[in-house]
């Protein structure tokens, strides 16, 4: 039978898979609770404690290891996915909307936005910091520059996603509402809206995770650290396990995030399926 | 007729889609509270010219009035005219209730909220819809359905509701009952319908006039009587589906055809040659010759029971199926012979001829 060759390769192929995708993750978690501050980076576990841990957020007594020089730039980055993550939205559900008719030049307006997440970003910021500063005479901020090349990169995946949605959208209930003489703006307000909300959510996620994980377009483009930035310089330095034990937090927070995204369309899409199953039952 | 009898008035509307023609030079004017149907086979352009009345698509040329106001230029939401979609159209995440209510809640003059819940609680009571307001528009049949579509468009009090296609999507049993709702809803409340249909039976049974229309252009535009019994064009009567069509062309009082010359009294002027007669005129002959008056010769194949009636199916030279029905009113079923060869006759009077 295929199965029987095909499934064990299926199966290692699938092991490898998740090895690679959560492995690093697993022991840099473990590493997170070396004993400090003496311990390295590095097994074996001399004595687990949650030292490092402490050590972030400044409980321990003062040491040869400086604190993380991270507070200021995590906040730049949480304002700066924040502004990114609202910007491409509204951009991605308007440009989308646009789409819905086929206009002149829209082959080519597609491709311009889609543009955006393709092109390699280090030279996109070494592009954006030398354009703002020689041509329009900008200075080079997390929060101008860095703000708009993140806009720039996010902006094209926040589109792709309402594209989709609105793909499947069924424009017969704008038309009803509109014959029910109801203007468009608010149509799209009380019908289209809620009904592609659970894109436009999907949209919110994408923006803000790559703009509060972006490195290579920031490195050039803002003048400040964020949160990806101040964690490589401390790299040049020394590295101690409490990077790994911010890297533990960093990410349950983005679990976190995915959890209230979950959540929420879990909620959408639940009452979505509520009236599937009751079409077919009716 | 003065202006102010008609609800709606289209003067010379086209419309092109590249090089197809969806609606080629339309002149139409509907009169108020009138049931009018507009059936035609798919591509016909009816939902075109539906959804341009409604102001969902642009014409390229020519000029709508509703209601005595050049509406060309307006958009949907100004024309003042309700529209029935056939998968219904309704608000998903709204409640029976809020859908009804949504169009007066919504629009750009607001009703106050009492008056809206009276309103909305009315329309539920007229369409038979009580005890369901709370539910989600999920919860509900395809029948129920189908009139929280139309409830939201009443509710609007538009003079003038577009249908389209309305019953598409229901069961046949739910289709008759829904038929005569929809006729008794729209005298109840003096409206114009305009029901767009594929099917000619329900054209027929629900317009007060039908409108027949053939490759974007009106064919026909009459009582269903005169559409039924004197189809204006060989294409009407096809889709009429109760006529058996032979091609051949007029050569003085005959019609040449493949099955020989065959009689007729009265003709009308048509660019397309055809014979027509009803299924309901043809009688089955089990003497072969030719006797007098139009008939011809084909074999039986088999015959199909309606209830009221039989249709009989015979297959004449060349493979030609021909259809004779016999309404058991008139008299027993008869039993003819699987590859059989008989005569099916009828009077010259009876034929429709286009030339």
């Amino acid at each position: 039978m295929e199965s029987r060759v095909l499934k064990p390769i299926l199966a290692v192929y699938v092991a490898l898979f998740i090895l690679f995708l959560y492995g690093p993750f697993f022991i840099l978690t473990i590493l997170s609770f070396q004993q400090g501050p003496e311990g390295g980076p590095q097994f074996p576990i001399i004595e687990w404690s949650t030292y490092w841990y402490r050590h972030i957020f400044g409980l321990t007594e003062a040491s040869r290891v400086a604190p993380l020089p991270v507070g200021q730039a995590m906040t730049r980055s949480l304002i700066l996915a924040f502004m990114t993550m609202v910007t491409s939205t509204v951009l991605g559900v308007m440009s989308a909307q646009a789409f819905r008719k086929k206009f002149k030049g829209s082959d080519i307006v597609f491709y311009l936005i889609v543009l955006g997440m393709i092109t390699p970003g280090l030279l996109t910021g070494l592009g954006v910091a030398l354009v703002s500063k020689n041509i329009f005479n900008v200075d080079r901020h997390w929060w101008s520059t860095a703000f708009v090349s993140h806009v720039v990169y996010t902006f094209p995946f926040a589109f792709l996603v309402m594209l989709a949605i609105l793909n499947r959208f069924d424009a017969s209930v704008e038309e009803a509402s509109w014959s029910l003489g109801v203007s468009p703006m608010r149509t799209f307000r009380k019908v289209t809206f809620p009904l592609i909300f659970p894109g436009v959510l999907s949209s919110m996620l994408f923006a803000f995770t790559l703009s509060y994980d972006e490195f290579s377009r920031t490195l050039l483009s803002s003048n400040e650290q964020t949160l990806p930035l101040a964690i490589y310089g401390t790299f040049a330095v020394e590295i101690h396990p409490n990077i790994f034990a911010f890297g533990v937090l960093t990410t349950l927070f983005s679990f976190s995030l995915l959890a209230v995204y979950a959540i929420l369309m879990g909620l959408s899409v639940r009452r979505a399926k509520k009236i599937a199953i009751q079409e077919e039952i009716g | 007729m003065t202006a102010e009898a008609h609800i709606f008035r289209l003067d010379a509307v086209s419309k092109r889609y590249g090089v197809t023609v969806a609606l080629d030079n339309i002149n139409l004017s509907v009169e108020r509270n009138e049931y009018v149907s507009l059936l035609g086979p798919s591509g016909s352009g009816k939902t075109v010219l539906l959804r341009t009345i409604a102001g969902f698509e642009t014409p390229d040329e020519g000029r709508i009035e509703i209601n005595g106001r050049d509406v060309s230029s307006l958009p949907a939401h100004e024309r003042g005219i309700g529209f029935v979609f056939q998968n219904f159209a309704l608000f998903p995440h709204l409640s029976v209730a809020d859908n009804i209510g949504f169009g007066l809640a919504n629009r750009n003059d607001p009703l106050p909220h009492d008056e809206i819940v009276d309103r909305v609680s009315d329309i539920i009571k007229l369409v038979g819809l009580e005890g369901l307001g709370a539910r989600g528009v999920g919860q509900i049949s395809g029948g129920q359905k189908q009139r929280v579509a139309l409830a939201r468009t009443l509710v609007t009090e538009p003079k003038l509701i577009l249908l389209d296609e309305p019953l598409g999507a229901l069961d046949a049993n739910l289709r008759g009952r829904m038929r005569n709702e929809l006729r008794a809803i729209r005298e109840r409340l003096g409206v114009t319908f305009l029901h767009v249909t594929g099917s000619e039976t329900e054209a027929l049974a629900m317009g007060d006039r039908v409108i027949v229309l053939d490759r974007g252009h009106i064919a026909q535009f009459d009582h269903p009587d005169h559409v039924y019994s004197k189809p204006a064009t060989p294409n009407v009567a096809k889709f009429l589906n109760r006529y058996n069509m032979f091609d051949g062309s007029i050569s003085g009082s005959a019609f040449k055809s493949e099955y020989g010359d065959l009689a007729f009294i009265q003709k009308t002027k048509s660019d397309h040659p055809a014979y027509a007669v009803r299924y309901d005129r043809v009688a089955v002959d089990s003497d072969g010759s030719a006797g007098k008056g139009p008939s011809l010769p084909a074999n039986f194949i088999a015959s199909e029971y309606l209830g009221s009636s039989i249709m009989y199916f015979f297959e004449a030279i060349g493979g030609k199926v021909i259809e004779v029905e016999h309404h058991l009113s008139h008299g027993a079923p008869k039993t003819f012979e699987p590859k059989k060869s008989y005569r099916l006759r009828w009077k010259p009077e009876d034929a429709i001829v286009f030339g």
